[in-house]
């Protein structure tokens, strides 16, 4: 399994860990102290992220348009510092 | 003209039922059933909470908890682990209607305006304190305050704590760290970050002292007046209903 924790600086603290195959997520929990409106978006986040290849764009842009789509507000992290902490996760990996 | 808001004192409590209330608060005041209410609580048996986002296991030592007698509870809210001393800590929350001119639509401003009510009560106890963003209260550089945010159904719920007085030593037993090897050393360092109204004035400021400033700074701030309440039965039942769901296994480990 991979895990990673990413503080962003001025923000908050992302913890993510992942388990990988040929390239892509295979399983993953997005934990930290940052805050995201409405809570229960972090659910649907891990489930569309799941599949998806481990590509710190791809993962951005995937997290950027479900807030648009689900009108939600994060806190303390960004799209891009949920992204990079993944990406790091995935290289702590074997 | 100045708007009455509810004011609630509602004691010591468990965790499960504390957080319960809250929520069922805030539902009451969606359906209009209530007006907005400030609340001030304590726990008992202390608890630690954690943000709705964190993982259980990985912020919180729970045999440490079980060997304390502390409780530990999920939160609706975002944020960090907090630990609710029962001797330490005062929690409050604010429930107010979102349409409410008082609260900015932005989330970060509205951590301002909201915490401004405790900025100035604790001016008035001689600490002078300010607003820290995203979500902190310090004083000369020392967290002294922690606040938490979240808006359903048209309610901007937020709570948050104050240091009343602060042992990091016991913090970090329940807390977890890092490594064993470093304990010492967040606890050294939780001692130049983290300060309480005792600690940071020198003398013993006690519950009613410290709630009174509170109160007095939430009118200021907000010009409104806190017409002492109490919860009504709709809220109560619940609040009973809802503290099965933060007693349980399911929710509390659900991260």
């Amino acid at each position: 399994m991979g895990k990673a924790v990413y503080k962003v600086e001025g923000g908050k603290m992302i913890k993510v860990a992942l388990t990988q195959r040929d390239g892509k997520i295979e399983w993953l929990k997005i934990t930290g102290d940052f805050f995201l409106h409405p809570e229960d978006l972090i659910e649907e986040m891990e489930r569309i992220l799941i599949s998806s290849s481990i590509e710190e764009i791809d993962i951005s842009n995937s997290i950027e348009g479900l807030m648009k789509k689900r009108n939600g507000t994060l806190v303390g992290v960004a799209p891009a510092d949920i992204a990079r902490c993944i990406m790091m996760a995935g290289d702590s990996d074997g | 003209m100045v708007e009455d808001w509810r004011f609630l004192d509602t004691g010591a409590n468990d965790a499960y039922y504390n957080m319960a209330l809250d929520e069922a608060i805030a539902t009451a005041r969606s359906k209009g059933r209530v007006p907005n209410t400030i609340r001030f609580f304590r726990w008992k048996p202390s608890a630690v909470s954690i943000g709705y986002f964190q993982g259980m296991e990985e912020e919180i030592d729970i045999a440490a908890c079980r060997s304390l007698g502390v409780d530990y509870i999920r939160r609706i809210t975002g944020g960090g682990a907090v630990y609710h001393d029962y001797n330490g800590e005062l929690t409050y929350s604010i429930l107010v209607d979102e349409a409410n001119n008082l609260v900015p639509k932005d989330v970060l401003r509205s951590y301002d305006v909201l915490c401004s009510g405790l900025v100035i009560g604790l001016s008035l106890l001689g600490i002078p304190a300010e607003f820290k963003p995203i979500n902190d209260i310090i004083v000369a550089g020392r967290k002294i305050s922690g606040n938490a945010q979240t808006r359903r159904m048209s309610v901007v719920h937020q709570h948050g704590t104050i240091l009343r007085e602060v042992d990091p030593d016991v913090m970090y037993t329940l807390l977890k760290v890092p490594s064993e090897k470093i304990r010492d050393k967040l606890i050294k360092s939780a001692k130049d970050r983290v300060t309480s109204i005792s600690g940071y004035l020198g003398r013993e400021v006690g519950f009613g002292e410290l709630k009174a400033a509170l109160r007095d700074g939430f009118e200021r701030a907000f010009n409104v007046r806190l017409v002492e309440g109490k919860t009504v039965e709709y809220e109560e039942e619940l609040a009973n209903q809802l503290r099965v769901k933060y007693a349980s296994r399911e929710w509390n480990f659900k991260r």
